[in-house]
Order: structure tokens, then sequence, then C-alpha cells
């Protein structure tokens, strides 16, 4: 019989192969020795970070997180049928994410909204050049706890600070979070226009939106 | 109180870093070139040479003698005559006005004619415009002229295309869908492309410059390469730059090769042989500055990149240095001393053979 060190090292690389019927088979095989809890946190989360690491150097791409985030869905979801109802895993948060508006950069936004949603948050990508107020609109339709700003150009970056200034008008300030990412966008930058918090890549996103949604 | 030197954050704030300090940045920015791209260091002298160059007390720095290179001007005239509060002073001026002022006063040794769009899908409906001002740009130069922009897969996706935008299908997560959307956009861009410049050449066009290749990742490379290959077979004396967007080309496809290579996830050292086996005349490798941090670690991990893309290649390398690439602070207008230091230091210390 497998140890437990192993089963782990199965989940985890089944999670890393992408391959959703890899996965089923070693959630199936672990079931029987360790807690689905531990499972997950162990084996499929673990997995899933490594992937995001492998992301960030060049070593797997997008379609493979995304790949990689179904399979372990699909073994969550085998694993949540046998917890009990309050162990079974909660939704991350709730985070609107789009490109400030007179910036047409796509790209980044969209890696950072597919990690997000691959790591369990509820993601609403709303595009990019997007007005100010949709940000706020989307955010109360949603009842979102984080907005994600991207901007690429430094001409475009005050976009950030506007979205900030709004949600204080609006009094939603103190509810909802607001990350601040893209090329010309530095901690710097964030703590100038009082932001939460700001990101240099995808990965990072996912670990700040996980620490500041969940202190709140 | 050790000396300290005037030098820059990536995001062009100024800065104040002694000796120490900057040998410390450029190896630890030289560490993770060579970490991500699985190249060398550089090595010792070499990491002091690029801080003799940071440390150097004029505002503005040059190359030595006899180590002066090409200068290929990118993004067409519209550094003149564009005023958008992005790139470009506003100086009324017709884009020969422009190209001239570029070779004549500003000593490029190259120039290009580019549409204020800037990439080439939406030159398809003003081709015959941009034929004319070829022709009559070429009737009053010297210098090669190019046909220039952008490959910018991006605009065949929704909403600015007719395929449906790769992104969102993977948030939903219909892959193979989402491949299909890229791969029918590659073709298009490759098409395209191809179409675009055999108006330019027959109107006189010296050659065609890709500029930021990959923007849309490892499709946008792949269409951009297929037409390379294509405008090679069919003008054997075409002059080809081929410029990349960044330094890694990004995976949205994961599994798109050319000449049994993968395309996502190469480094420049890595994209340089296949821009030459496509029959691209010149490369043009990018390094990304990171906005946070400092000049030197920016400098370092940009010059041990282009090091070892000068190396790969087997034809010239033309770095891309500007804004926001190569070392420089990414600023509208690129402060002078970051901008000629880290160019001194491509020349001299990575090869590179134009900028």
């Amino acid at each position: 019989m497998a140890s437990k060190e192993e089963l782990i090292q199965e989940l985890t690389d089944a999670i890393i192969s992408c391959k959703k019927d890899r996965v089923l088979e070693a959630v199936e095989k672990a079931k029987g020795v360790m807690e689905p809890s531990e499972i997950i946190e162990k084996g499929l989360a673990a997995g899933m970070n490594e992937v995001g690491t492998l992301f960030e150097r060049g070593k797997l791409f997008l379609p493979h997180v995304m790949m990689a985030a179904d399979a372990m869905t699909a073994g969550v979801q085998v694993l949540e049928a046998e917890m009990p109802a309050g162990e079974q895993k909660k939704k991350m948060g709730v985070i609107v994410n789009g490109t400030v508006e007179g910036d047409v950069h796509d790209i980044g936004k969209s890696i950072v909204s597919t990690m997000l949603q691959s790591a369990g948050f509820e993601v609403h990508d709303i595009g990019r050049d997007v007005p100010i107020r949709d940000f706020v609109n989307k955010a109360k339709e949603v009842n979102a706890d984080m907005i994600g700003l991207s901007a690429l150009m430094t001409t475009t970056l005050p976009g950030q600070k506007e979205v900030i200034e709004l949600l204080k008008e609006e009094g939603m300030r103190d509810r909802v979070k607001v990350m601040v990412g893209g090329a010309p966008a530095t901690q710097a930058w964030a703590d100038k226009i009082s932001a939460d918090c700001y990101a240099e890549n995808a990965s990072e996103a996912v670990a700040k939106a996980k620490e500041l949604i969940v202190k709140k | 109180m050790a000396t300290e030197y005037a030098l820059r954050m990536g995001d062009g704030k100024r800065i104040f870093l002694s000796k120490e300090k900057i040998l410390e940045e450029l190896e630890a920015g030289s560490a993770d070139a060579a970490d991500l791209g699985e190249i060398p260091t550089l090595s010792g002298n070499e990491i002091d040479k690029v801080a003799e160059i940071l440390m150097m007390p004029g505002k503005t720095v040059s190359v030595e003698q006899g180590m002066e290179v090409p200068v290929t001007h990118d993004i067409g005239t519209l550094r003149i005559d564009g005023d958008q509060g992005n790139s470009g002073v506003g100086i009324p001026s017709s884009r020969l006005v422009g190209c001239m002022m570029h070779e004549r006063a500003f000593g490029a040794d190259t120039m290009e004619l580019g549409h204020i769009d800037y990439s080439y899908k939406p030159v398809k409906p003003v081709i015959s415009n941009e034929c004319q001002a070829m022709e009559v740009c070429q009737q009053n130069m010297i210098v090669p002229l190019f046909y220039g922009a952008m490959p910018n897969m991006g605009l065949y996706y929704t909403p600015d295309g007719p395929f449906e935008n790769p992104g969102d299908l993977m948030k939903a997560f219909k892959i193979q869908e989402a491949w299909d959307s890229m791969e029918h956009s590659a073709e298009h861009l490759t098409r395209d492309t191809i179409w675009i410049m055999q108006k330019l050449m027959a109107s006189g066009s010296d050659g065609v410059n890709f500029d930021t290749i990959g923007a849309a990742g490892d499709g946008d490379f792949f269409g951009s390469l297929h037409a390379i290959e294509a405008l090679r077979k069919e003008f054997p004396n075409i002059y080809i730059e081929a410029g990349m967007a960044g330094e890694c080309v990004l995976g949205m496809h994961g599994e798109l090769k050319y000449d049994g290579t993968t395309l996502a996830g190469l480094w420049p050292h890595q994209q340089a042989p296949l821009a030459a086996k496509a029959g691209a005349s010149v490369f043009g490798p990018v390094c990304n500055t990171n906005t946070s941090k400092t000049s030197p670690w920016n400098l370092g991990r940009a010059v041990t990149f282009m090091k070892a893309a000068v190396k790969a290649s087997t034809i010239p390398c033309h770095v891309d240095m500007g804004m926001g690439v190569g070392g420089i602070p990414m600023l509208e207008t690129p402060p002078i001393d970051a901008v000629t230091r880290a160019s001194k230091a491509m020349v001299e210390i990575a090869g590179v053979d134009g900028i």
C-alpha cells in the first residue's frame, strides 16, 4: 500500500499533468488513506501552486493551467460529496477584473483572471477599455470582495486612482479591496493611490488576493 | 560615507546607490536572467564594466570610437507628429517630412513608414494610401525605407475581429475552441501581412519590419514566422526585421510549433534561431524592464539576455531599446542618462549588432 507521502506526490503530479482522469484516479486511491480535506490541501492545492510556479517560469502555459484547474475541480467535487456540509470547500471570494478606460491591452489582465479563477475565485472579467463607472457598477451587481485594475500604459495608470475615488464617493471603499497591476504600476504607485495591494504577476495576484480576502 | 551615484528605478524615479550596491544589483539582475533563460550569468569583468558605465559622470555617455552600430527606427514617424499623450511630440508634419527628418537630422541608418493605427490588419482598407506614401518617400530618400507595423493578432479576436476571444473561451474551459480561434487568427494574420507587403514591395519598399511579434502570445509568433517564410520565398532580396514584443513568448496556445520547436515559453536566445530559419534578415530581441527594480538590476538582466541572444543568433541582432525595454525605465520620454548608458552596455558588453 502506498504511503501518505507517496499519495500526496501522486496527487500533485496528477494535477501538474493537467489530466482529469489521472487526477480522479489519484483521488480515488488516496480516499481510503487520507481525509478529503487533506487530499485537497496537501495534494490538489499543492499541485495547483506548482502549476502556478511552472506557468510563471514559462514551463506550463495558459491552456494547461485551465486544464489543471478543471481537473482539480473534478477531484474536489468527488471529495465534497463525502464531506460534512460545514467542511465543504467555500468560495474564495468574488473579484471584478478589467483593464481601465483608454487602455486596450487585454492579455495580462486575462491571464490574471484565468489564474484567479483557477485558484477558486469567482471572477467577473469585464474586459479592456472599461469605463470607470462600470467597475463600480459591476462590483455592486455581483457584491464583489475585490476589484482588480490593470493598466499597461503610463497614460492610463491614473484610471486606477479614479476607480478608487469613485468607490469612496459611493461609500463602497471599506468593503471592496482594490488590487492594481500592469507594467507601469509599482508598490509605490499603489501606496500613493491607496490601493490595497500591487501584484507584479499573475501568481502574485492570486497570493495577494487570497491574503486580502481571507484577512477581510 | 561611500560615494553614491545618481541612477533610477525602473519607473524612472531618481535613486542614489553606492558602488557596492550597484554591483550587488547587477549580479542579482544577471542571476535572474540566467535562472529564467538557463543561460550563463555575466562574468565578473562584465559586471564591473557595466558598473563602470553606470557610474560615468556625464549625463550622457557613448560607445567607444569604432564601436558605433546602425540605428533602425521603428514606429514610423509617429514620434514626430503623434500627439496622443503617450508617444509623439505633436509637431505637424507629413509622414514624408517625418521620414526625412529621421534620415537627415536624427541619423537613422534605416527608417520605417508606418500608419497611425500601426497594425497590419487596419492597413488593408487604406493600402492605396500606404502605397502612394511609400512611393513618394522612396523618391525623396536615400536610406533603406521599410514598411512596418505590429502583427497584433489580438485584432482578429472579438470585439475587434471575427474569431472568439481565446481568453474568454479558456475561462469557460473551452480549450479546443480557444486553440481553434488562435489557429484561425494566425492564418489570417499570415495572409493579411503577405498581401499588404506584396502591395508595398510593388511600390518600392526596401523591406518590412515586424514590430512587436508575439504581443498576442505564441499564435502571434506562429503567424508572423509563417508570414516571414512566405515573404522570403516570394521576395528573395527583401530585408526583413523580426522584432519581438517581450522577452518570453506567452503561451496562450501552448502547443504551436515552428520547425519542430514549441513556441510558447521561448526566451530571446531561443527565438533568434527560429526568426533566422523563417528567413528574417535581422532579429530584434527584447528584455522587459521591471518598474519595481533598480536600473542596475534591469540592465544586468537585459545585458545577460541579449548577450545570449547575440551568441545564439545566426543573423544580426538589433536590440529593442526604448521606453520600458532594454534596461531603460518606463517613461513616455525615456531619460537620456538611462538610455545612453543602457545602449552603451548593450553594444560593448552584449555585443549587439544594432539598435
